[in-house]
């Protein structure tokens, strides 16, 4: 039968019908058996339920202190590269301690530090493609996305 | 502004309703008031702690990813767009927080018979109304026969009918169409059913 529908008996239990639909839908509980068990059914998981509800336990998640005390953390905050000049200072950094590594290397080498055009630019040109390494920004750009993602909260624990 | 809506009806006689007082307690929370943050925690937090304990199976579980929720739901109270939906909001963000929960532990336990689900109907007992009582036998067998549910219809399931939500905003929640939500609900009911019928009296 058409008019046997599960959704509108729950949704009838629910208060969610209009006066009409209410008055229809009883009508027709009256006169039909599979729907009287199936609304028997339903009140029957309504009230399970509410009484699991009211069991639920006291537990230390449902303490406003412990909550406080996770929003008082320190956010770690995503890493965002700072504008102007001070933007590459990792890489100038990181320019600066190959520049120190290259001319410790050579002197220990006991060979004289290149003065002439061509092998200096040689070797310039080498560090600038170390300070051309992508990863710190692949690095930045995860960073930021994660922060987005969690919002300054710790990933849930692998258990 | 909550003050003058509060007088406003008080002169027009009609008591402030529930929904009237959570409106007004998150407008509070989203200027910064953490009392009114705090009494939005203590009145979601039971049904939120509930249903990933639900999803999860597992207490402790549930008891950090409920923290993870509201740390999340502070953060963005701002981006709630219908203030009268914050239930199915903070069970929409316990959701996603199950998922990525599940998929960091590589948990994925489906337990599922479609095709035994679609011919239990006919064979189920009548409850009597003793069967109303939910002991503790039976509380366990219950929690037993959800955990049966494939995972995404029991979350259905339980917006439904432990939550309350109506079916448009477990639509919403679970990313499904309307007509997805209520086929997946009304599977997971007769799966429940069958699951708990040997303990419901009346005709076998």
């Amino acid at each position: 039968m058409s008019a046997c529908r599960e959704g509108e008996l729950d949704a009838l239990l629910a208060g969610e019908l209009s006066p009409e639909d209410a008055a229809r839908v009883d009508a027709h509980v009256d006169t039909c058996p599979a729907c009287r068990h199936a609304l028997t059914w339903l009140r029957l998981e309504r009230g399970w339920m509410a009484q699991r509800a009211r069991r639920t336990p006291a537990r230390p998640a449902l303490s406003f202190s412990a909550l406080e005390a996770r929003l008082a953390r320190p956010a770690i905050p995503p890493w965002v590269p700072l504008p102007g000049s001070w933007a590459n200072w990792g890489k100038m950094m990181m320019a600066a301690a190959a520049t120190v590594a290259f001319v410790g290397l050579s002197l220990m080498q006991g060979g004289p530090v290149p003065l002439g055009d061509e092998p200096r630019g040689r070797d310039v040109r080498m560090l600038g493609e170390a300070c051309e390494d992508p990863s710190g920004e692949a690095v930045a750009a995860l960073e930021a996305a994660l922060g987005a993602c969690l919002v300054a909260s710790p990933v849930i624990s692998s258990r | 502004m909550a003050l003058l809506s509060a007088v406003k009806m008080v002169l027009a006689g009609a008591p402030p309703s529930d929904m009237d007082r959570e409106r007004a307690l998150l407008r509070r929370a989203r200027a910064g008031d953490p009392a009114a943050f705090r009494t939005l925690f203590e009145r979601h937090s039971p049904g939120v702690w509930r249903f990933l304990r639900d999803l999860l199976r597992d207490e402790a579980a549930a008891d950090e990813a409920t923290q993870e929720t509201f740390v999340r739901a502070h953060g963005r109270l701002g981006a709630l767009r219908d203030q009268d939906r914050l239930g199915a909001w903070l069970l929409g963000i316990a959701r996603h927080v199950y998922l990525e929960s599940r998929r960091s532990r590589g948990v994925h336990v489906d337990v599922d018979d479609e095709e035994h689900a679609s011919r239990v109907e006919a064979v189920l007992p009548t409850p009597t109304p003793e069967d109303l009582l939910l002991d503790r036998e039976l509380e366990g067998l219950l929690a037993d026969a959800l955990g049966m549910l494939r995972e995404e219809r029991r979350a259905a399931l339980l917006l439904r009918i432990d939550h309350g939500l109506p079916y448009e905003e477990i639509s919403s929640v679970m990313g499904w169409s309307l007509q997805k939500v209520k086929n997946e609900i009304h599977r997971a009911r007769l799966q429940l059913r069958e699951q708990l019928a040997a303990h419901v009296g009346g005709r076998p």
